[in-house]
């Protein structure tokens, strides 16, 4: 979902690009309901390519499945892509300009400096 | 009279002829003659010595008539052209010497010309771009129809100055030149007139006012030059001619057109006509329009005007800003107002720099959700995304299941508390919030926008949170209120002080200000904590306790607020036409306000 967009010069500035130093998986309650309802408001190649970037693709296939609401299995699956990894320490690099937005703690710096507005 | 008499005066206006012959050749061109012609000067009376256009019109058409009388502006002379040189020497040996209306009832001079200045060019024919005639608009029946609607009390008649007017909708102020936009009137627009928007819409506009000023006109009565005030009404603006026609005066730079408005026509001015160009009507009993080669006189009788218009809601975006109030209220506005550079120095010493020193002990006082806020947060459907610009420690993050929040901060400190309490959490400014177009559903940002310098960085937080927005997606805003007493409560903010919450009276002790100077050349009341705020932009202190402070020293931090007006958080958010406000109220010493996004900007 971040952009870069509010960048000068930068129409689109989606999706950022991700380079994860550290990961950090966690636990966290599992919500069939609740992945179902999300998961068409992901653009998801973009969720794929990022999942594949940091390495943690879990099996999610290509293209989504028909029914997945269905498919505890897969939810499951999205389920610990989406909200149980963590990108503790990396970057989020804008695809058309190159800038790095630093990842510290698990928090990506978004602040642009003054001149890049 | 005897004949020597005769002499004396002949020769009186002899001399007075050659002096005055020789003062018009030389400031208008114009030759004099000694042969009879159809055109005749008056030599000693113009517009200077307030010799009116019409006056010389009553005087000179018992003689026969007259095909054009030119008043020059600035001048003591002008002329008159007859169609025959028969009628021009009857005006002449009648007239020359003997008829006192020149200045102090003195008599006029008269001298034949070989002919008069031409036209002035600023008579044309056409009208000013935007405004349209439509003749005949009513009927005859529908003309006493209307007029019987709002009859003016005759009683007050005769010693009526001014003309009589009478408001439907809103009062229009003539003393703010402007409509009390809060205070709608309990007599709307009467519902006959209904038949005229059913016609509108036969010509292709759709135009329902919710403002009606209805003026009476006896003859002799005008209304000065005046241009609607833009950010009163919109455009257009149309008004009915009843009773009589008249002429309006339209008047932009020096470009001067006359209109006739006929009775049961219908003006419609709109863009330019309405924006800039003055429309007034001058007080006179007749009107007298020089065309081709005529004159067009209309003698006037009583005429109604039924003007329609409809209330402006927020501020006038026009093109034509020299003569925009809202233009010039917004150019004052800023130059009043922090330069955008000194606000964001501001806003990094005296906000961000501030709360990330803070931030521990901060999150540890903001704990406790509030009620308003959750509700809007329980309203969100289930799958919704939410975004929480300035979340703080992230408190409303999470709040409700089902729902997929992420959070934002400028504060390093207090992203970095929230990201700790296991929230989806960035840092960025909210003046550019790096989150797709359309992509929201719900956006709250609770005590945030208060903390920016200037009115254009408030407005621009908010454009952000509209912009994210999908539309139909609603956003949730709170902002520190100045009043922090409402309906005789003191708010929490005020009870928190031992020494208020003893006081049975609302009165809240006023210390006088310590000032300090931030940044350049801005210097900020400094507010006593826990009392009325006595102004807008200033700096609230923080008290950090030995305790929680790096070296152990007790520290006070001053961060900057702009605390806002009941009104002002609206008045902002609806200078955005593709937003709806939903709701907005006061809640514990915040002005809030829900809007919605009804489209794509
Ligand atoms: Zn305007």
């Amino acid at each position: 979902m971040l952009t870069s967009k509010c960048m000068k010069g930068v129409n689109i500035g989606y999706p950022l690009k991700i380079k994860a130093v550290d990961l950090k998986e966690s636990e966290v309650d599992f919500n069939p309901d609740f992945i179902s309802r999300i998961i068409p408001k992901l653009d998801w190649t973009v969720l794929i390519s990022a999942a594949n970037s940091i390495g943690k693709n879990e099996n999610l296939p290509e293209n989504l499945l028909p029914e997945y609401e269905k498919n505890t299995e897969f939810l499951k699956r999205v389920h610990h892509v989406l909200l149980e990894i963590d990108v503790v320490n990396g970057e989020l690099i804008c695809p058309e300009s190159g800038r790095k937005f630093p990842i510290n703690n698990g928090i990506p710096n978004m602040i642009l400096n003054e001149d890049e507005v | 009279m005897d004949n020597c008499g005769k002499a004396t005066l002949s020769r009186k206006c002899d001399r007075k002829q050659k002096r005055c012959q020789h003062i018009i050749e030389k400031e208008t061109g114009i030759k004099c003659t000694l042969m009879a012609s159809k055109c005749i000067a008056i030599c000693n009376a113009g517009l200077v010595n307030g010799l009116s256009e019409e006056t010389v019109y009553e005087n000179f058409i018992q003689y026969g008539s007259i095909d054009n009388i030119t008043m020059l502006p600035g001048k003591s002379c002008c002329f008159v052209r007859y169609k025959d040189i028969e009628a021009a020497t009857r005006a002449f040996d009648n007239i020359n010497g003997k008829l006192n209306i020149a200045q102090n009832s003195k008599p006029i001079y008269l001298t034949y010309v070989e002919n008069i200045p031409s036209p002035d060019p600023i008579y044309q024919n056409t009208l000013p771009t935007g405004l349209i005639i439509i003749e005949d608009f009513v009927t005859d029946t529908e003309e006493n129809m209307l007029l019987e609607l709002c009859n003016f009390n005759e009683l007050e008649n005769g010693s009526m100055k001014h003309r009589q007017v009478r408001h439907f909708g809103y009062e229009f102020r003539y003393d703010i030149n402007n409509v009390d936009k809060d205070k709608p009137l309990k007599e709307d627009i009467p519902h006959q007139c209904d038949i005229l928007w059913e016609k509108l819409k036969l010509e292709g506009i759709d135009f329902v006012p919710d403002q009606l000023t209805v003026n009476c006109y006896k003859p002799g009565q005008g209304i000065p030059p005046h241009i609607d005030t833009h950010s009163a009404f919109e455009d257009p603006i149309i008004s009915l001619s009843l009773g009589s026609s008249v002429v309006m005066n339209f008047k932009n730079e020096d470009v001067n057109i006359p209109v006739i408005l006929p009775k049961r026509s219908l003006a419609i001015m709109s863009s330019e006509s309405r924006y800039a160009w003055l429309h007034g009507i001058t007080p006179r009993k007749l009107d007298i329009i020089p065309t081709q080669n005529d004159l067009s006189v209309i003698h006037r009788t009583t005429r109604v005007s039924y003007t329609f218009r409809k209330v402006r809601k927020g501020e006038c975006d026009c093109q034509y800003t020299q003569y925009c109030d809202s233009h010039a209220k917004k150019l004052k506005s800023k130059s009043n107002s922090i330069k955008n550079d000194v606000a964001m120095q501001l806003e990094t010493a005296h906000v961000y720099d501030v709360y990330d020193v803070i931030a521990l002990h901060f999150s540890d006082t903001r704990c406790k959700p509030w009620p308003n806020v959750m509700k809007f947060l329980y309203s969100l459907q289930p799958g919704s995304i939410l975004v929480d610009v300035g979340c703080g420690n992230g408190k409303y993050l999470r709040c409700i299941e089902n729902v997929f929040s992420v959070g934002c901060d400028r504060s390093f400190g207090l992203a970095e508390v929230a990201g700790q309490r296991g929230f989806e959490v960035f840092s960025c400014n909210c003046l550019n919030i790096p989150i797709r177009d359309n992509s929201a559903d719900g956006c709250i940002s609770i005590a945030v926008i208060h903390h920016l310098a200037n009115e254009e960085r408030r407005l621009q937080a908010i454009k952000e949170m509209a912009r994210i927005l999908k539309v139909g997606g609603k956003c949730l805003i709170y902002v520190w209120a100045r009043d922090q007493i409402r309906n005789q409560e003191k708010t929490f903010y005020l009870k928190q002080d031992r020494k208020n919450r003893k006081e049975s009276s609302t009165a809240v002790q006023e210390q006088s200000p310590e000032n300090v100077t931030v940044t350049g050349d801005v210097t900020l009341p400094v507010h006593v904590n826990r009392t009325q705020f006595q102004d807008q932009d200033l700096l609230v202190p923080w008290k950090l306790r030995a305790e929680n402070t790096p070296d152990n020293k007790e520290n006070t931090f001053l961060r900057f607020y702009h605390v806002f007006e009941e009104g002002e958080l609206e008045a902002l958010c609806s200078q955005l036409d593709y937003i709806k406000i939903v709701k907005h109220y006061y809640d514990q010493g915040n002005w809030c306000c829900i809007f919605e996004k009804i489209k794509k900007d």
